[in-house]
């Protein structure tokens, strides 16, 4: 679906990602984890063109895309859920849901349709429609995101750290919602989470990420069962 | 602050770039009205000198406190009117005439900052407008006090030492001036007032949590641009012996809010050298006729644009790999957090609180008590009204019913810097750090108390960062930290003021699970040192490890309290919040 070759990027004088190399294959699962610092973030912004590098390219099928605006490659289908929401906080969550979808041209019949699969999945958003961004509690946020970044009926999902102050009963609904849009949308996903254990559970593959640079790969089952991953992200949690 | 004082606190820095600016600044005065000897020169050094005082009084409230003036013309003209009237008219000497001015300003400055205290932005800048119009229109209409249009002659000048009779000594009179107001808001910049005032820059919010009273800060950052305004309209109108209105009028606001913003609004060296640029770059230009104000223009756009700190910001990004980091000794005590009570008292006791937005009842009727030496966890679905309850019981928020008791008193009505000073410190759940200020600027914030002496200050905000183990990350600007490290530094400023009482609010939330047991281990070793702590936190295998009780809400109300191995097996708690019990406990 896409590859990044050799990807550098700095902020300013302070260097995040020193060459780093990763694909995503078509309705895969894949999950970045890493420390905080680590450049997990920094490697989304890149793909969705939030940053450019300095060396490196990233092909989406086949095309390069790096050097475009974050506007032409959200039109080519990849959507990025930011970390900490990033939602409009002074329109409703009826008109963010609209403009997920802006990278399109606007539908009416086909706008409603998606929103009606979106309070579907959230059903919170439905009864929340017409309040105002900043209004919702933390979660409610958190799940309006996701919304308006499905919104776009994106390929590519890029997805920063989804469960971010979810109650647990809704962290377990957003990894099941995550792994339904994989499944019945063919949505290819690229997820950065913190709770690795959960990632992994329903990832395909994984990438771990230390300073910038990847420094393990392989088969989520092989890094859940991995000793340095358990160590190093799993609170040295035991095998099941 | 006396030698005796920095021998005493180590963790002040030997030496300090800014006492060789002085020093410099001081050769610099003695020079430039020796080498510009002309009669039109000096006058413009005079003028520049005027100008660089008003806009250093910019600096205290646009560069300092974040605050937009566009009336530091109007606080110019009122101290340049003292002088003018009170050595013309009423026949007082210089010195008095501009101790009247000050006061004027003082005043008046006060009057505008208590009026704005709650407004900010474009608010801010449309009432200073109206502010500054108003001034105007009184200069130049109310003809029997200040002479109207055509203003007032044959101003006196003061004497200092030797008659200033000549532009040259007067014209080092006025440097000298700006000098020494310079030094006093480059010195202001390191005070406790000083960095409560960045503090309101960088988050107002977060400022006045921390223990910072925001309103009286930004009333004190007003009144002082005022003066300083003032003091540079006096010497003004004493260095050209004569003002009319148009030297006052909005124009002249806007161009002091240019000269601050070219120069660099977060120092003192920035404003003087933003007057200087534009104090003589009009004259510079002035061979070129009608489109001297195109060029002028343009000038100060391509500064802002690509200099957005400004020249004294650029010149310090380049000169960045010669700063010195700042040498900061370690703490001399350990952080003393929890207060004196005796365990197992009670310290904060809610009583049927509720809050109410518009329509949505956010928080309906909850009790609950917290005694001391407990971590009490407050868990519940998203929107259940935890973050509400934690703003409401650090002042944020105003109850729309209910009592908050804490520490035997009532806390509802108070600012939450009040209630921080009381013992209560709080984290927040979107970081919201000083972002431009360094991690031990951070922490100095938090440590700050009333009565307490610098030293103390330093040392508390120094034993609060070697506790979360950042000290080689003390000289960083926050902004720079990754994530995790912010969260520490966040928490190393709640801990500082040594509270009693500390409200978390999704402390573990953004870190892995490896990080988690790293904050789970802090966790306990506070507790162990007797604070008293209130989380809230959706990680329940977090929970469950370090919460002795936890309160379960739901829909704004209490729906279960217990340990938190009970309350997490209630078929209520485990339908509404946990869904899959094992999966939410990690076990």
């Amino acid at each position: 679906m896409f590859e990044i070759h050799d990807v550098h990027v700095a902020y300013g004088a302070v260097t995040a990602l020193r060459g780093i190399s990763l694909e995503v294959h078509e309705r895969e699962i894949v999950c970045l984890l890493g420390a905080n610092g680590a450049g997990k973030s920094t490697t989304l912004r890149t793909v969705s063109g939030l940053l450019h590098p300095l060396r490196g390219e990233i092909l989406l099928q086949g095309h390069p895309i790096h050097r475009l605006s974050a506007e032409a490659i959200a039109k080519r289908g990849i959507s990025h859920v930011p970390e900490g929401r990033r939602i409009f906080p002074g329109l409703t969550v009826r008109e963010n849901l609209i403009l997920g979808a802006s990278n399109r041209p606007l539908r009416w019949p086909e706008l409603e349709e998606d929103m009606a699969q979106m309070f579907h999945i959230f059903p919170d958003l439905e009864r929340l429609k017409h309040a105002l961004g900043w209004t919702l509690s933390g979660g409610q946020q958190q799940m309006l995101a996701i919304a308006r970044g499905l919104m776009a009926r994106p390929h590519v999902l890029l997805m920063d750290e989804p469960s971010l102050g979810l109650a647990p009963i809704l962290v377990q609904e957003v990894f099941r919602v995550i792994k339904e849009i994989n499944a019945t949308r063919s949505t290819t996903v690229l997820l950065v989470e913190q709770n690795a254990s959960m990632a992994l559970s329903i990832s395909h593959r994984g990438y771990v990420m230390e300073t910038g640079r990847i420094v393990l790969e392989g088969p989520a089952q092989d890094l859940l069962r991995n000793p340095q991953v358990r160590d190093a992200y799993l609170g040295g949690a035991k095998v099941k | 602050m006396t030698s005796n004082d920095s021998k005493k606190a180590p963790s002040r820095p030997r030496f300090r770039p800014g006492y060789l600016a002085l020093a410099l600044g001081a050769v610099v005065v003695v020079l430039l009205p020796l080498i510009f000897t002309s009669r039109y020169t000096t006058n413009l050094l005079i003028l520049g000198a005027a100008w660089g005082i008003a806009t250093l009084g910019l600096v205290v409230v646009l560069g300092y406190t974040g605050q937009i003036s566009l009336a530091q013309a109007a606080f110019y003209g009122i101290g340049a009117y003292a002088v003018a009237l009170g050595t013309t008219r009423w026949g007082v000497n210089w010195w008095l005439a501009l101790i009247l001015g000050l006061a004027a300003a003082f005043l008046a400055g006060a009057v505008l900052g208590s009026t704005t205290r709650q407004l900010g932005g474009h608010y801010l800048a449309m009432v200073t407008i109206c502010f500054q119009i108003i001034y105007t229109l009184i200069n130049t209409n109310w003809i029997a006090v200040t002479g109207g249009p055509d203003g007032i002659s044959n101003i006196k000048r003061p004497p200092f030492l030797v008659p200033l009779n000549t532009a040259q000594r007067y014209a080092w009179f006025a440097l000298a001036a700006l000098l020494l107001v310079a030094g006093l808001v480059w010195w202001l910049r390191d005070t406790a007032l000083g960095r409560a005032m960045r503090a309101i820059r960088e988050n107002e919010l977060a400022a006045e949590a921390l223990g910072v009273d925001t309103r009286r800060v930004k009333v004190i950052a007003f009144t002082m641009s005022a003066v300083i305004a003032a003091l540079g309209g006096a010497i003004y109108a004493s260095g050209y012996l004569y003002i009319s209105p148009d030297s006052f009028n909005f124009d002249h606001a806007v161009a002091f809010l240019a000269m601050v913003l070219v120069g660099g609004s977060d120092s003192a060296l920035g404003a003087i050298l933003g007057a200087t640029l534009l104090t003589f770059l009009p004259e510079w230009l002035r061979d070129l006729q009608r489109i001297y104000l195109v060029i002028y223009g343009c000038a100060i756009i391509l500064v802002i644009v690509f200099m957005p700190e400004g020249l004294w910001g650029y010149a310090k990004l380049l000169g960045r790999r010669f700063a010195r980091p700042l040498v900061l000794a370690p703490a001399r005590g350990t952080l003393r957090v929890g207060g004196r009570g005796k365990a197992g008292e009670e310290i904060l006791r809610v009583e049927h609180l509720v809050k109410h937005f518009g329509g949505v009842k956010a928080v309906e009727g909850v009790d609950f008590a917290v005694r001391r030496g407990e971590i009490h966890a407050l868990i519940g679905p998203n929107g259940s009204g935890k973050t509400t309850i934690i703003n409401l019981l650090s002042g944020l928020y105003v109850p729309t019913a209910g009592r908050i008791h804490f520490l035997g008193g009532d806390v509802v009505g108070l600012r939450p810097s009040r209630i921080a000073h009381n013992g209560m410190a709080r984290s927040f759940q979107n970081l919201r750090l000083f972002r431009e200020l360094t991690v031990w600027e951070n922490v100095l914030v938090g440590a700050q108390r009333e009565k307490s002496r610098e030293a103390e200050t330093r040392d508390r905000a120094m034993a609060a960062i070697e506790f979360v183990g950042l000290p080689d990350k003390a000289n960083e600007i926050c902004r720079n930290l990754p994530y995790g490290h912010q969260k520490l530094v966040e928490l190393a400023r709640a801990l500082a003021g040594e509270p009693d009482l500390l409200l978390l609010d999704e402390p573990g939330a953004g870190l892995n699970q490896t990080e988690k047991q790293e904050l789970i281990q802090l966790l306990k070793r506070l507790n162990a040192m007797g604070l008293t702590i209130v989380l809230v936190e959706h990680d329940m295998s977090l929970v469950s490890q370090v919460a002795t009780l936890a309160t379960v809400l739901n829909f704004g109300e209490k729906i279960a309290e217990g340990t938190a191995d009970a309350v997490l097996r209630y078929p209520a708690v485990v339908e509404a919040y946990l869904g899959n019990r094992e999966v939410a406990l990690g076990v």
